[in-house]
């Protein structure tokens, strides 16, 4: 009998995570970057980067536009590993191959909005600003450790990257509506989020519906923990009728529009609406509070309207059929991912954490590394574990070198890896992240901990720049017995 | 005359789709055609794909990261016939 109770409140527990998830927080994030994730990939065209990244490219070209470039090329995996070996073997070489593969995930819209509204806007920032900056460090390193077999690749006959393109203006536009609608949806300021409108609605049942919500989903407030509202319930009807609706409607859109396009897309404004809203339940019905978000995320819904019509129909099927397919790969065991972290919780004591990375040391940043690269999860399932990291104690500093080595570092990716570029480098490639990301936990605790911002992002490239020194004069020191045992070979 | 066409990329969505296109481009046109699939990195290379998918028409590469339109792949299955004429 006591175990059914205690499956009972593991099974509440994951429910109540689940529901504060996709109700509360990450809609208005989420739903927008999914269909910015699909124009990026529908809309852009690749070449419009990869121009930047051929062998011709200059050092100081290459390796920002690697680092940056993974905006655009990296939001499908599929497109993550063809590149990185197209770089590294006929494109700029080893250093902005690696850098692009070290930044890519950090610089994923997807995983940038999400991390930034469930973890803190500091450590989203910071997780791109430090992984650029040691993404290019790394690359460097490993141009200057490898540079003799680097120079080997550099004849090649075709030029996969003498492809230009450039984004037109409609293209700017759209995704600058998409990601005012982000912004829109997710900034905590007063002009978004103090109602103007207050409705008193008189529904008589809304309190008992509550009253029975937070007695099938008990929350502890305490603890950090989130009930299901109202609201929440009429969020989560709607987003289970755009998944029916949008399997038809938006997973058949490239053979043409049909009737369920226009209503999927339609439900999906209307959750968006009611997700800007407020509906606080008082005494006897709910209060309905209208604000500068809702006014906000209707005008740019318009703006978005009038300005897919400059699109050719295709295109604008395209975009739609790779936003549901991003959907289709991540939603479903994101939903998993978060139930299971929400199960598992009461689990967990938080005093573990506490010990093991509570503080800003080496070696929580180190083991928080570790648990990155030993365990995988599937892609954003790593934010709400952090999630639940951070709920549970752990300083924000571990919790940002486990964020960084997590994405960039699993056994499967690594074994591609070394199929394309050897299992020496590959091997250096992963030594260098695990160090890297555990400085980059170490430098932003410290930051956390009042330490000054621009001290140590100034220390941080000095100390890289002495390290590509260093690294630049053994490459040197080798370079040089065996140009003269070649030369008395000859004599 | 026929045409050789080559799907670079192996298991991706897109890459069935790019296929799936390539078919009724083909069936449309009436022609001969042979088809083959091929997730192999090294045939990147070869034909220089960077983001799969990529369509392959008589060992050139056409297409390449992205799924064209329908009645784009016509026109590139086309266009390799008249260039096997002349």
């Amino acid at each position: 009998m006591q175990i059914a109770e205690y499956l009972l409140s593991l099974l509440q527990s994951g429910l109540g995570n689940l529901a504060a998830y996709l109700a509360a927080h990450v809609l208005l994030c989420l739903v927008p970057a999914f269909f910015m994730a699909g124009a990026l990939s529908a809309l852009v065209p690749k070449e419009s980067v990869t121009r930047f990244l051929g062998r011709t490219a200059p050092k100081y070209i290459s390796y920002p536009a690697a680092a940056a470039g993974g905006f655009v090329l990296a939001v499908c995996s599929c497109t993550v590993m063809p590149l990185f070996s197209g770089i590294y073997r006929k494109g700029a070489g080893l250093g902005p191959a690696v850098t692009f593969l070290f930044v890519g995930p950090a610089i994923n819209i997807l995983a940038l909005t999400y991390s930034g509204v469930a973890l803190g806007a500091d450590i989203a920032i910071a997780r791109l600003l430090l992984s650029m900056i040691f993404g290019i460090g790394i690359g460097l390193i490993m141009a200057l450790i490898f540079s003799r077999s680097d120079a080997a690749h550099e004849q090649a006959a075709a030029d996969p990257f003498a492809g230009r393109a450039s984004v037109g203006g409609r293209v700017w536009l759209f995704m600058g509506l998409l990601l005012a609608l982000l912004l829109a949806g997710t900034l905590q300021v007063g002009l978004l989020t103090d109602p103007f409108v207050q409705l008193q609605l008189p529904l008589a049942g809304v309190e008992r519906f509550q009253a029975l919500l937070n007695q099938w989903v008990p929350f502890d407030a305490t603890r950090g923990e989130e009930g299901v509202t109202v609201q929440g319930v009429v969020l989560i009807a709607l987003l289970a009728s755009i998944g029916l609706t949008a399997t038809r409607g938006l997973g058949k859109v490239d053979e043409g529009y049909n009737r369920w396009t226009p209503v999927a897309l339609g439900l999906t404004a209307l959750t968006l609406i009611v997700a800007s809203l407020r509906m606080p339940v008082t005494a006897g019905g709910a209060e309905l509070q209208i604000g500068g978000r809702t006014v906000a995320v209707a005008l740019i819904l318009g703006g978005l309207v009038l300005a897919a019509r400059r699109f050719e129909a295709y295109e604008l099927q395209e975009w739609l059929f790779e936003t549901w397919r991003f959907v289709k790969q991540i939603f479903p065991l994101l939903v998993a991912g978060v139930f299971a972290i929400g199960a598992l919780r009461p689990l967990i004591r938080p005093e573990w954490i506490e010990s093991l990375a509570g503080q800003n040391t080496v070696v929580a940043n180190f083991v928080a590394v570790l648990f990155g690269v030993v365990m995988y999860f599937p892609t954003l399932v790593e934010v709400p574990i952090a999630r639940l990291f951070l709920d549970l104690g752990m300083h924000r500093g571990p919790l940002l070198a486990y964020l960084m080595a997590d994405p960039e570092l699993s056994l499967q990716s690594v074994l591609i890896t070394s199929k394309i570029i050897g299992r020496t480098k590959a091997l250096v490639y992963v030594a260098w992240v695990a160090l890297f990301s555990t400085l980059a936990g170490l430098l932003f605790g410290a930051w956390v901990d009042g330490a000054n911002g621009w001290l140590i992002i100034g220390g941080a490239i000095l100390g890289l720049a002495l390290l590509a020194l260093v690294l630049h004069r053994l490459a040197a020191f080798r370079a040089a017995p065996a140009v003269t045992s070649g030369k008395t070979s000859h004599v | 005359m026929t045409l050789h066409i080559k799907i670079l990329g192996g298991g991706c969505a897109n890459c069935d789709r790019l296929e799936k296109h390539a078919k009724a481009a083909v069936e449309q046109l009436g022609v001969d055609a042979t088809f083959e699939k091929t997730g192999d990195y090294a045939e990147y290379e070869r034909y220089g794909l960077l983001a799969t998918p990529g369509l392959v028409v008589n060992d050139k590469l056409v297409a390449a990261g992205r799924v064209p339109a329908p009645s784009q792949i016509v026109t590139l299955l086309a266009n390799a016939l008249t260039a096997e004429d002349q």
